[in-house]
């Protein structure tokens, strides 16, 4: 018999003994190599899976429930999840792609049920897609220069990073302008920025174009721009 | 006041367009037409060259800002789920 027709009746006769074989289209040889010690039962490898997203998936799913303890349980359901489906996962995205992309669902469930009113498309439309990023009255608004600046950013200096990374109010500033993004804002603004997920595997983890992803991490950078250019002024104000 | 900093020329796209595409042209996600077009309005626009420099201060920070490093409270159960589905697996339950 061949191999292959050894593998078509091993999968009728122990179907559930059976596991997908895993794409070798997307992931490194580590991740390969990552899912098959999971498959194998490794604990270390568990371990490793769980210490290495589990930070990411309670930041994440913060953005989503706004409540600690329900973002726990939301990550604490997606392992459950993890645990259950890795024996189906057929390695077509990546690990973490497939991982987050099990918390979002959960969360934008739990996210749901906790506020009555919203329903899955609020956590995934943005007011509106045309808003512009900066405000229009910082532009001439008629005449040949129309749409240029009329009030232009003033220039950061080049330790202007240290010095908000030092300052614990620009911290304080970027992270709550950050705390306050709108979940589809928040959600590209963490996995591109903070995480340093890549543009395209983002697209995928959330479900949407890359047009949709650099108008929304626009948005979201700009907002958080906004922030430090405000503490800048009042720290420029107050000396 | 008005902080007015104008190029010499009025250029082929508009400050408020640079502003838009400002985060996909950091990230290289523009065409090539695209790509030239902010290139050259860069290149004789200070505020839009400020602006620009500005959002990849803050995509570099933003991922610099203090993360906390959340420990599981119960992997002390999520690791028995997983050794008891691996071992059910296994088995062929």
């Amino acid at each position: 018999m061949s191999t292959a027709a050894t593998v078509m009746t091993r999968s009728v006769e122990h179907s559930a003994f059976l596991e997908p074989a895993l794409s070798r289209t997307t992931g490194t040889d580590e991740e390969h190599e990552l899912i098959v010690r999971l498959r194998r039962g490794d604990e270390g490898a568990f371990d490793d899976l769980v210490n290495k997203h589990h930070s990411a998936l309670i930041r994440m799913s913060m953005g989503y429930v706004r409540d600690r303890e329900v973002a726990e349980e939301v990550v604490q359901d997606t392992w459950m999840a993890v645990i259950e489906g890795l024996h189906r996962f057929e390695g077509r995205s990546s690990l973490r792609t497939w991982i987050f992309g099990i918390m979002i669902h959960k969360a934008k469930d739990r996210g749901v049920r906790e506020k009555r009113h919203m329903n899955f498309s609020a956590f995934e439309s943005v007011d509106d897609e045309s808003e512009e990023p900066v405000d229009p009255a910082r532009f001439h608004q008629t005449g040949e220069w129309a749409g240029h600046w009329a009030v232009p950013p003033q220039p950061w200096d080049d330790q202007t990073p240290e010095r908000l990374l030092a300052s614990q109010q620009a911290v304080n500033a970027m992270q709550r302008a950050i705390e306050v993004l709108p979940p589809p804002l928040k959600a590209v603004l963490m996995l591109r920025d903070v995480e340093g997920v890549e543009a395209k595997e983002v697209c995928e983890i959330l479900k949407i174009t890359e047009t949709n992803l650099y108008v929304r991490l626009h948005r979201a950078r700009e907002r958080v721009r906004q922030a430090v250019e405000t503490y800048l002024e009042g720290r420029q104000f107050a000396v | 006041m008005v902080r007015e900093e104008r190029p010499a020329i009025v250029p082929e796209i508009t400050c408020q367009e640079i502003v838009q595409w400002a985060s996909a042209y950091l990230d290289e996600h523009v065409g090539d037409d695209r790509k030239r077009q902010i290139a050259v309005h860069l290149a004789i626009c200070a505020g839009c060259e400020t602006y620009v420099k500005q959002i990849a201060t803050v995509r570099d920070i933003v991922g610099l800002l203090p993360k906390t490093v959340e420990q599981p409270s119960d992997l002390h159960r999520l690791r028995p789920a997983f050794t008891a589905r691996a071992r059910r697996s296994s088995s062929g339950d």
